[in-house]
């Protein structure tokens, strides 16, 4: 009996919720389920934005996903990516802007073995021994522009902390919200360099949509973008709905990781800024100065001015 | 004459065809060249990046040539030892099919802390993915040597050795030549797949590429090494017919 009265009404809402017109947007993202996306999750999951007649649904990802070509090609309305990856995207032909950026410091962060002493960014690279970088990425390019790479031998980063744990000469890339706490579980004791303060702080983790796209669905993007910054809120104070939810996507994170990376990243979000004008926010200025980073890096030939690339 | 132009001419139009409908459809914007580019803009990125390209080519090149020697010489080896003893054959030979289905991208970055970054572990991968089928072919040609002159030898007597010189290597070298081509192409599989992560060579090119939306870049790097494993076939296929083409129905041509 209570089944089918379960039933009826759940028809009924379903009857309801067409009526009032609900868009399905698909949001790729660039990873698995990490703290690093807890507003989206949690903005999905409290229904806000049901509420604005959207309805998310989130795309984990992996090694590789190529997300900029998944939204140029319309496979999904919306992705994630980086900054750097939205220019280098232009330079080749993408138009994709982005409308939400989730850090405003770049958590893109070298370990390092703390007994080494470093103290700063720089004595990472003067110091003879080995860097594990991803070496399509541009930030390696701006640390041997700014630092030299002639001291240290740079390797392939493989993924998670193996190449760290098993090597006391190695630095590798990570985010602050997962590597370094990962590999103090294992037994290191790491000490984490952000790239951010070496100048290069592209924001990480942006949601980018077809420009078109955009253009056409203006007042659609206002209320996912709306949406977003009240999950960012919630999640900043209380990620424990969104993070219970993540880790059973991504069982291979624990939920004690989950809690530090949530509670790690919150100054790399939360700035004086953002705290006027709102969670995600971008500048002009920031996107020009990055663009021309870029530029004089020689990862891109062509820049353009800086509305392009968001919005 | 006319058979000649027909093999040549038939081919290269199908070619031609291809690339101009494609070059088209991006250039008239039905496919965004960020997505597929252009012929004509992976021809560019082939003779932009070339230098690159082939420094990465050359050490490719080596891995998968010393691979592929490794995968041959061991593999042909194995075989023989599996075939010599009923014993070690039912022992043994269910582990070697382990190599066959070994997941290779998910045991590289392994490769790279067991042996170092670099042409070992490209090595490493490359000979994993190819001794396989070299083992698998030897094996299937020394056992299916003719009955009748297997009763042959032992009635004079042969030793195991002259057994194995003159009759069952001989008999199973169709078969090697078969394991080989199927050899040669997964070498250059395995050896780009190390480079992923082994970061020399025309997959780590590949790699930064990716990560650099150089899809044009990916392109000409992808058509360099189907390139190698071609010319790795050709050549197969030529020591192929140099040693059968007294003997073996498969080589000899009606010429």
């Amino acid at each position: 009996m209570k089944k089918t009265v379960a039933m009826i009404l759940w028809c009924l809402s379903a009857l309801l919720m067409a009526e009032t017109k609900t868009q399905t947007l698909r949001l790729a993202l660039n990873w698995k389920p990490e703290p690093e996306f807890g507003g989206f999750y949690d903005a999905a999951l409290r229904g806000i934005y049901q509420k604005e007649g959207i309805q998310l649904e989130i795309l984990p990802g992996g090694v590789g996903t190529p997300v900029i070509q998944m939204v140029e090609a319309g496979k999904v309305e919306m992705g994630i990516s980086n900054a750097d990856e939205v220019i280098l995207g232009h330079s080749q032909g993408a138009k994709v802007v982005s409308i939400f950026a989730v850090y405003q410091t770049s958590p893109m962060a070298l370990l390092t073995h703390a007994d080494r002493g470093f103290k700063e960014l720089k004595d990472v690279f003067e110091t003879p021994g080995t860097v594990a970088a991803e070496r399509g990425l541009p930030y390696i390019r701006f640390c041997e522009k700014k630092y030299g790479l002639s001291k240290v031998k740079v390797v392939p980063f493989l993924g998670g902390v193996t190449q760290f744990l098993s090597d006391k000469k190695l630095s590798q890339q990570g985010f602050l919200t997962a590597e370094p706490i990962l590999a103090r579980k294992q037994g290191a004791n790491p000490k984490t360099f952000l790239i951010a303060d070496s100048g290069y702080n592209p924001y990480l983790t942006v949601v980018i949509v077809k420009k078109d796209f955009a253009e056409k669905n203006a007042e659609l993007i206002k209320k996912f973008v709306k949406a977003t910054q009240q999950g960012w809120e919630n999640y900043l104070k209380d990620p424990s709905l969104a993070n219970q939810k993540m880790s059973v996507l991504n069982p291979t994170m624990d939920p004690e990781t989950f809690k530090e990376g949530a509670e790690a990243q919150i100054p790399l979000i939360q700035t004086a800024a953002t705290k006027k004008q709102g969670i995600g926010l971008q500048t002009k200025q920031r996107w020009k100065q990055l663009s021309e980073q870029l530029l004089d890096l020689k990862v891109v030939k062509q820049i353009f001015p800086p509305e392009t690339y968001f919005q | 004459m006319k058979v000649h132009l027909k093999k040549v001419g038939l081919p290269v139009l199908a070619f031609i065809a291809v690339i101009s409908v494609w070059e088209s459809i991006v250039r008239l914007g039905w496919i965004s060249a960020f997505i597929l580019p252009e012929p004509s803009k992976v021809w560019s990125s082939l003779i932009e990046d070339w230098p690159e390209l082939w420094v990465a080519l050359k050490t490719t090149t080596f891995s998968v040539g010393i691979s592929f020697f490794l995968s041959v010489s061991i593999g042909i080896c194995s075989a023989i030892l599996l075939f010599t003893s009923e014993m070690v054959l039912l022992a043994l030979y269910p582990y070697t099919i382990f190599f066959q289905t070994v997941p290779i991208i998910a045991i590289a970055p392994l490769l790279v802390i067991w042996f170092g970054y670099g042409v070992p572990a490209v090595v490493a991968s490359a000979f994993i993915v190819s001794v396989f089928p070299v083992i698998a072919s030897t094996l299937t040609g020394l056992l299916s040597a003719d009955p009748a002159l297997r009763d042959l030898f032992k009635l004079y007597r042969a030793s195991r050795t002259q057994s194995m010189v003159k009759l069952y290597l001989p008999s199973s070298i169709p078969y090697i030549m078969n394991g080989l081509r199927i050899s040669g192409g997964l070498a250059v599989i395995g050896a780009i797949v190390g480079e992923f992560l082994g970061g020399v060579g025309i997959g780590s090119v590949i790699d930064v590429a990716r990560a650099q939306q150089r899809i044009d870049k990916v392109f000409a790097s992808v058509l360099l090494a189907s390139a190698l494993g071609l010319l790795l076939i050709k050549s197969i296929d030529g020591v192929s017919y140099w040693l059968l083409r007294h003997w073996h129905p498969s080589e000899a041509k009606e010429s």
